[in-house]
């Protein structure tokens, strides 16, 4: 270390403050929208079967509930609402659920728009455009994710595949998709919310019942993509954690971030 | 590896840095406080009585009073968050875009979505509509004679959506509501129509009338039918004989099914679920 008259410190500017702001308000905005989506779903799931002659059930996610219930220790009061329960507003909550399903949608499309506004502003966009070397870069993170637990367990060196930008393949096709995710979960709910005045766009989904089906999945792969990337940026440790807060990486070699 | 950008690496002093990073920690945990108080805040009631133990509940009730963020504040907030919403429907609301019509083989099965009980048909025979809120300041009363003799028939095949999230496509048939509104034109300066229905029962069988508003420009729309006919045949009990709303650009719950009366109005009347917690618009 030399000697320098005022100490400095190197860092890699990752994402424009807008970015982190609308990073983090969808923490909240999502969770609200996931909760009191799930209520409003109860009301009329869009995925139903055939009435079950026993239990009365004709909705997948209450089926899961009392599944749920079954496997765990002690008596659950209701089974069929424990899915609504712990992860909704519970059931009977039409009415409040909608209500709070509009705040969260409207506050979501407000940054929704921040964050489009950071990533022009930041340049971060160009991070996130498909490159043509991206098939084969993600399949090679996909093999050492497979391989990288049996290589701990077998001490055998197990080196992250080189990543000379921002972003590995795998997470530059993560960050696009989310957002066009959230795109379309807006796009599938204004479908549904106005189905006569906005018509051209439940089109896009062939019908009012398209829209539904498109919705509730936006849910599903939304939780299919948070779980894994809190659980790398967990495994990637504080600097990945740190840049989403303050913007800067103090990592200056050529890896960058997971998660 | 094809075209990398380089890493944006900038050489900052160490204490600007720390500053930096501390302001935004303080920021994440001050935006964590603020949205986690107000995600309680705006918990339905009976949803906060699933989560926490009963001492958290009183601590951050009596916080919350503190803060003089209270239950009445909350419902005052989230009304007005329908009302923005109302609002966005009213602008998008066009009186001359017409709703969607499909074939007859593309019709889905409808259910009866009476709330409450269905109704006997010992009404029926007794049944007539009262019209006020005329500009003849008379009050009218019509049977289904009257009404299928004086108007026009008209049948469209349409989606009725509910606000649980169900719709169905179905046939229906009836006279257009633009063309009461002509034959007997409301009092000068209404905005709305009330219609009620004395018929309508609660789930214990009792009478439990219902009521819903409809805007006027709602009320003209040429596929807003005042509906006599389902499938071709006369309206059956379940889907609210003998006339019944079908306005296809409103949820399902303002289609108010064994109308009794109508009656025009200058101020916006009240409607049976916008006291329940629903939005009062409604439109599509």
């Amino acid at each position: 270390m030399e000697e320098k008259p005022i100490a400095t410190r190197r860092v890699v500017i990752k994402h424009h403050a807008l970015v982190r702001l609308a990073h983090w308000a969808n923490v909240p905005l999502l969770l609200g929208l996931i909760t009191s989506g799930l209520s409003i779903y109860w009301a009329s799931p869009v995925h139903e079967h055939a009435r079950n002659p026993v239990t009365g059930s004709t909705d997948y996610v209450a089926d899961a509930g009392v599944g749920i219930s079954r496997a765990l220790p002690g008596n659950v009061a209701d089974p069929a609402a424990w899915v609504y329960d712990r992860f909704g507003l519970g059931t009977f909550r039409l009415a409040p659920a909608l209500r709070l399903h509009w705040l969260f949608a409207y506050l979501f499309m407000a940054v929704g728009l921040l964050y489009a506004l950071g990533l022009a502003l930041g340049c971060g966009y160009k991070a996130l455009l498909p490159r043509r070397s991206d098939p084969a870069d993600a399949l090679a993170m996909v093999r050492y994710y497979l391989g990288v637990v049996p290589a701990k367990l077998l001490r055998r060196p197990w080196p992250h595949p080189p990543v000379r930008s921002k972003y590995n393949a795998l997470q530059r096709s993560a960050y696009l998709a989310v957002p066009l995710l959230g795109l379309l979960a807006v796009a599938s709910g204004w479908a549904m919310h106005k189905p006569v005045q906005l018509e051209w766009l439940g089109r896009l989904f062939v019908d009012y019942e398209g829209a539904r089906i498109v919705h509730f999945w936006t849910l599903v792969a939304v939780a299919a993509f948070v779980i894994p990337h809190v659980v790398l940026v967990i495994a990637d440790g504080w600097d990945t954690f740190r840049s989403m807060v303050t913007g800067s990486s103090y990592r200056l070699g050529e890896r960058h971030g997971r998660g | 590896m094809g075209a990398d950008e380089p890493p944006r690496v900038v050489e900052l002093p160490l204490s600007k840095v720390r500053a930096r990073t501390r302001r935004d920690f303080l920021y994440l945990s001050a935006g964590a406080l603020v949205a986690a108080g107000g995600f309680w805040w705006l918990l339905p009631d009976e949803t906060r009585q699933h989560h926490l133990t009963p001492a958290m509940r009183d601590w951050l009730d009596s916080l919350e009073a503190r803060l003089g963020a209270d239950h009445a504040r909350r419902e005052t907030f989230l009304n007005r968050v329908l009302t923005f919403d109302d609002d966005v429907a009213e602008a998008l609301y066009s009186p001359t875009r017409s709703v969607r019509t499909y074939t007859k083989s593309q019709i889905t099965p409808l259910k009866n979505s009476y709330n409450g009980a269905t109704p006997k048909p010992d009404y029926l025979p007794s049944w007539s509509l009262t019209l006020s809120g005329l500009a003849s300041g008379r009050v009218e009363r019509f049977t289904i004679t009257n009404l299928l003799g004086r108007f026009a028939r008209h049948d469209q095949v349409t989606r009725l959506c509910c606000v649980e999230g169900w719709s169905a496509i179905a046939w229906w048939g009836g006279l257009r509501f633009a063309d009461l509104l002509r034959a007997h034109p409301p009092a000068s300066g209404a905005r709305w129509a009330k219609l009620g229905s004395l018929v309508n029962l609660d789930a214990a069988g009792g009478p439990d009338p219902y009521y819903v508003s409809i805007d006027l420009p709602t009320a003209r729309h040429s596929q807003t039918l005042l509906a006599t006919h389902l499938s071709g045949e006369t309206l059956p009990v379940e889907h609210g004989a003998p006339l019944r709303l079908l306005a296809p650009m409103k949820l399902e719950l303002k289609n108010i099914k064994a109308i009794t009366s109508i009656a025009y109005s200058v101020e916006e009347p009240a409607d049976y679920w916008n006291e329940r917690g629903y939005s009062r618009y409604d439109g599509l």
